[in-house]
């Protein structure tokens, strides 16, 4: 507020400071140059002879005491700074902030209402207001908020903000918009390209997102977002031992990283290094014993490696977590069929096939299952629902069929007629982005 | 012929005596030897017989009591320096410099140390910083017993021994005149043990020790090794150091070297006290109490590689040393290594270990090493031996065997039955408190985050998850203070250097 009396003129003889704002010139040097301390002395100096008068010396110890953490006693002073200079919209924004920071969302949007009857179109009062309203979960209006605040002022803040909101929402395009908009403001912010690379994995379209990631890479090489990402990309095309360079170099910044342990056990999985995964995918579990995915993955691995007491230990400890999953039960059917408890195999295919209508691989897997118990009626009328669904997949997915399944497909078709030794198959499973 | 009759066939009281004593039946030759004085009071070895006797009925080994009260860790002052190197020192040890596992994966006791696999009277597990603090820890948090004001377990002994003697102690110490006993070796090595261990009276019994050296012409080392035993419990450690170098001198043992180092320990000089440990072996090699002491202060230090490979070391030597089964085992555990921990563990059940505690890690290596037709058996063994202190360690574990088969609900009980039997477990409010915010009650969360985090304030678990909640609805400034709290626990967590970075950029922003 009193930064104007910074630089003096020149001209004739010095000018008379009124004694109150005398050294803010000082105070705010100290301040930009983050000596707090020296600051701090001149700062109570300057209260001391104005009698807790000098608006601009509480102005930056309230500054200095939200850098530490204090927001409490930040707010205190803002808001006698507020009662000096009550015409003055940074006091008042200063003063909502702390509300904001405090938690007490609702407070700090009637007084930006207020600063913003002082300074009209400030894109500070419009971001901040969005940003309370999305705490308040009121969506549509902190878009709104936001969007006006882009209007003024475009800032990387408010859009990373509005991103949000959508992700919030489930709208993954129009996040996607405002996360390109934001790149094309800063070009040089790594994290907006991992956060628009990682959405773009995640709508399946690989290319833009490797893109994105390599850019961000390229800004930041140690940036362990971008590199479990690419890693994870790298990792569905089968490169594992690339993966896995990349992931020595997120290693050493995030040691205890369920995710990243777990993209490590899978690139080993998919090494066939059966051993060194599951000891990776443990640790990962160890770490975070909540995830379902990790617990899925060892139970993929265990069944792999034919131990299939322990895959359903894994599997059914996976589908306690994530219960609305096809794929689990169907691992968990096969992993019961080897365990010689064909009823509840049974009932898991037919939870598996409900959950999951698009996946041919349940309808085969179960088709092979009821062939082996020798009921034929059933077996073909799910292996016509296998072919039915593989149609449907060849459409949309094109050629990313695995060739395992239309192997063991084929060789299924003559054997419901003449009978023949079979195998199962579990596919691979690619790993998650975090 | 009178007394013919009295006793029929006696045996010679002396040696019936004599032998209880070599059979270890304390009480019985204290009660022979009390007949025999009251015959004849003046009968100098049934006299020297009871002293030995009751000796041993409350003897402990003067090597393993090390025990320090919250006095002797605040307010005396033997540390040479004041801020010594890290790796140099018991007090400050340096980080992680050994490759150990780190907090985020071996838990930490309640003063922040890696949990160790053997718990011993001198297990100090980490010091407090303030008499206040010290006071308002849990009593149990620093050594293996509960803290006392001063070394605690000496006043014990001596008031035991009074009670154990209905009519009046038998020797009244006041009432020696030392300087005759000195004299007569026989009689002032019994002499000055019962007044050392039985009546715990350190002053007497110096003076005993140091008029016999006199007599000895300072030639007996025993008696310097027991000058110095006085002058350790005086807290006169430097008079204790001299008198054992004196001791190693005259002649060599693996005691003396035992107490040179522990003093050397008391002295924080860690490498002193590993080269004492050395020259030791040097002389006596394959000692294993020897390697064994090397061995706990490397563990002391963090410097676990080095730790494992001389309890390796000791097994080589001594295969059934529990001390170093239950170490390494540990050590194996908590790097992702259940199945050899399990092995190891195993053996100590061959060996006849039979407690709660064994049984609840034997639950656990199983469970995480995937043998789970055994899991359940070892938490039930280990539930019907617990004693109130272990029960809620037990249900802790079994609420973690519960969060692994994905079982909420009874993990929630598990954890509420550790907090039933025990109820400042801080690491069950903690997790109660995970699962609370899971349900998305975050109020109950936060009430049992908070109180994990009152209780032990080195654990950084609760202090992370307060912060992450805290952040999570929006108040910044007790997401600040608990990601600073958990950052003094465990200052490598990427977890809370990230969230503290953006919550200064938060607090930077305009």
């Amino acid at each position: 507020p009193a930064k104007r009396s910074e630089a003096p003129k020149r001209r004739g003889k010095v000018p008379d400071l009124p004694v109150f704002e005398r050294r803010n010139w000082l105070i705010h040097m100290h301040y930009v140059r983050k000596e707090f301390d020296k600051c701090k002395v001149l700062i109570k100096e300057q209260l001391f002879e104005t009698q807790y008068m000098c608006e601009y010396a509480l102005y930056a110890q309230a500054l200095i005491l939200r850098q530490e953490g204090k927001i409490q006693e930040s707010l205190d002073l803002f808001q006698q700074t507020v009662k000096i200079n009550p015409f003055n919209a940074d006091n008042l924004k200063q003063v909502a902030r702390s509300l904001f920071l405090l938690a007490r969302h609702k407070a700090a949007l009637e007084v930006y209402n207020e600063a913003a009857k002082l300074s009209s179109k400030d894109w500070e009062i419009y971001h901040n207001q969005g940003v309370c309203y999305l705490y308040l979960k009121d969506f549509e209006k902190a878009k709104d908020c936001l969007k006006h605040a882009i209007q003024y002022h475009r800032h990387d803040a408010s859009f990373l903000q509005l991103g949000k909101i959508y992700l919030m929402e489930g709208d993954i395009e129009s996040a996607i918009d405002t996360y390109k908009k934001a790149i094309e403001f800063s070009p040089e912010n790594p994290d907006l390209m991992t956060t628009l690379g990682l959405l773009y994995l995640q709508i399946g379209m690989t290319q833009r997102a490797f893109e994105y990631l390599g850019n961000a890479m390229t800004y930041d090489p140690s940036h362990v977002k971008a590199i479990l990402g690419a890693g994870s990309m790298i990792q569905t095309h089968g490169d594992f031992d690339v993966a896995l360079t990349k992931y020595r170099i997120a290693a050493s910044k995030i040691p205890e990283s369920p995710h990243m342990w777990n993209n490590i056990g899978m690139c080993f999985f998919g090494k066939k290094k059966y051993v060194a995964a599951i000891s990776c995918l443990k640790r990962a579990a160890y770490m975070a014993p909540f995830e379902w995915i990790i617990i899925y993955n060892l139970g993929l691995i265990h069944l792999t490696m034919q131990q299939y007491a322990s895959a359903f230990h894994f599997l059914s400890a996976a589908i306690t977590l994530k219960p609305k999953h096809g794929q689990l039960f169907q691992l968990l059917a096969i992993a019961l069929t080897h365990l010689d408890d064909h009823d509840n195999a049974k009932q898991a295919y037919e939870q598996a096939i409900m959950l999951d209508i698009d996946d041919p691989a349940i309808s085969l897997n179960y088709a092979i299952f009821l062939y082996n118990m020798e009921d034929r009626k059933q077996a073909s009328r799910h292996f016509a629902a296998y072919e039915k669904k593989m149609e449907v997949f060849r459409k949309t997915k094109g050629g990313d069929i695995e060739r395992e399944i239309l192997e063991t497909g084929n060789r299924l078709g003559p054997a419901l007629q003449v009978g023949e030794k079979l195998v199962w198959d579990a596919e691979a499973k690619t790993t998650r982005i975090p | 012929m009178a007394a013919a009759v009295q006793l029929p066939m006696q045996m010679d009281p002396l040696f019936l005596s004599l032998s209880f004593f070599r059979r270890r039946k304390h009480e019985e030759c204290v009660d022979v030897c009390t007949k025999m004085l009251q015959k004849n009071p003046y009968d100098q070895s049934a006299w020297c017989l009871k002293t030995r006797a009751l000796t041993e009925q409350v003897y402990v080994d003067e090597v393993d009591v090390d025990e320090e009260g919250i006095a002797e860790m605040l307010m005396d002052d033997n540390a040479v320096a004041q801020l010594p190197r890290p790796g140099t020192s018991l007090k400050k040890p340096g980080t992680g410099a050994g490759g150990g596992p780190t907090p985020g994966v071996r838990p930490m006791s309640q003063a922040g140390r890696p949990v160790s696999g053997f718990v011993r009277p001198g297990t100090q597990s980490g010091r407090p910083g303030t008499m206040e603090q010290a006071i308002r820890t849990p009593r149990t948090a620093q050594t293996a017993r509960p803290v006392t004001s001063a070394s605690g377990r000496y006043v014990r002994l001596g008031t035991a021994s009074m009670l154990a003697q209905p009519d009046g102690p038998f020797i009244n110490i006041s009432k020696l005149n030392l300087s005759k006993y000195a004299q007569r070796p026989n009689l002032a090595k019994p002499l000055f043990e019962y007044i050392f261990h039985h009546e715990n009276d350190v002053r007497n019994a110096l003076e005993l020790a140091s008029r016999a050296t006199e007599e000895a012409q300072f030639k007996d080392w025993w008696w310097k090794v027991q000058l110095a035993k006085c002058y350790y419990r005086l807290g006169m450690y430097r008079d204790s150091e001299k008198q054992l170098k004196s001791a190693l001198r005259d002649t060599e043992t693996v005691d003396t070297y035992l107490y040179l180092g522990k003093v050397y320990r008391r002295l924080d000089q860690p490498l002193t006290a590993i080269e004492t440990y050395k020259k030791g072996l040097e002389k006596f090699s394959g000692e294993t109490t020897l390697m064994t002491g090397i061995a706990r202060i490397h563990e002391e230090l963090y410097d676990m590689n080095n730790a494992v490979k001389l309890y390796k070391e000791v097994l080589h030597y001594d295969n059934t040393h529990v001390e170093a089964i239950a170490c390494i085992a540990t050590n194996h555990f908590y790097t992702d290594q259940p199945e050899i921990a399990l092995r190891f563990y195993r053996r100590l059940l061959q060996m006849g270990v039979y407690n709660s505690e064994l049984f609840n890690n034997l639950g656990l290596c199983c469970f995480y090493a995937q043998q789970y037709d055994m899991t359940l058996n070892c938490f039930e063994r280990a539930l019907a031996l617990a004693s109130d202190e272990t029960m809620p360690d037990v249900w802790y574990n079994i609420g973690h065997v519960a969060l692994g088969i994905g079982d909420m609900a009874l993990a929630y009980q598990c954890f509420r039955l550790a907090l039933a039997s025990q109820n400042d477990h801080a690491e069950a409010y903690n997790n109660l408190g995970v699962l609370e915010m899971r349900k998305g009650h975050n109020d109950q969360a936060r009430a049992f985050l908070q109180a994990a985090a009152s209780l032990s304030s080195v654990m950084y678990e609760p202090h992370y998850n307060h912060a992450l909640l805290s952040f999570k609805i929006g108040d910044l400034q007790s997401s600040y203070s608990s990601a600073n709290k958990a950052m003094e626990g465990y200052p490598d967590h990427s977890d809370s250097q990230q969230l503290l970075k953006q919550l200064k950029e938060d607090f930077s922003a305009l």
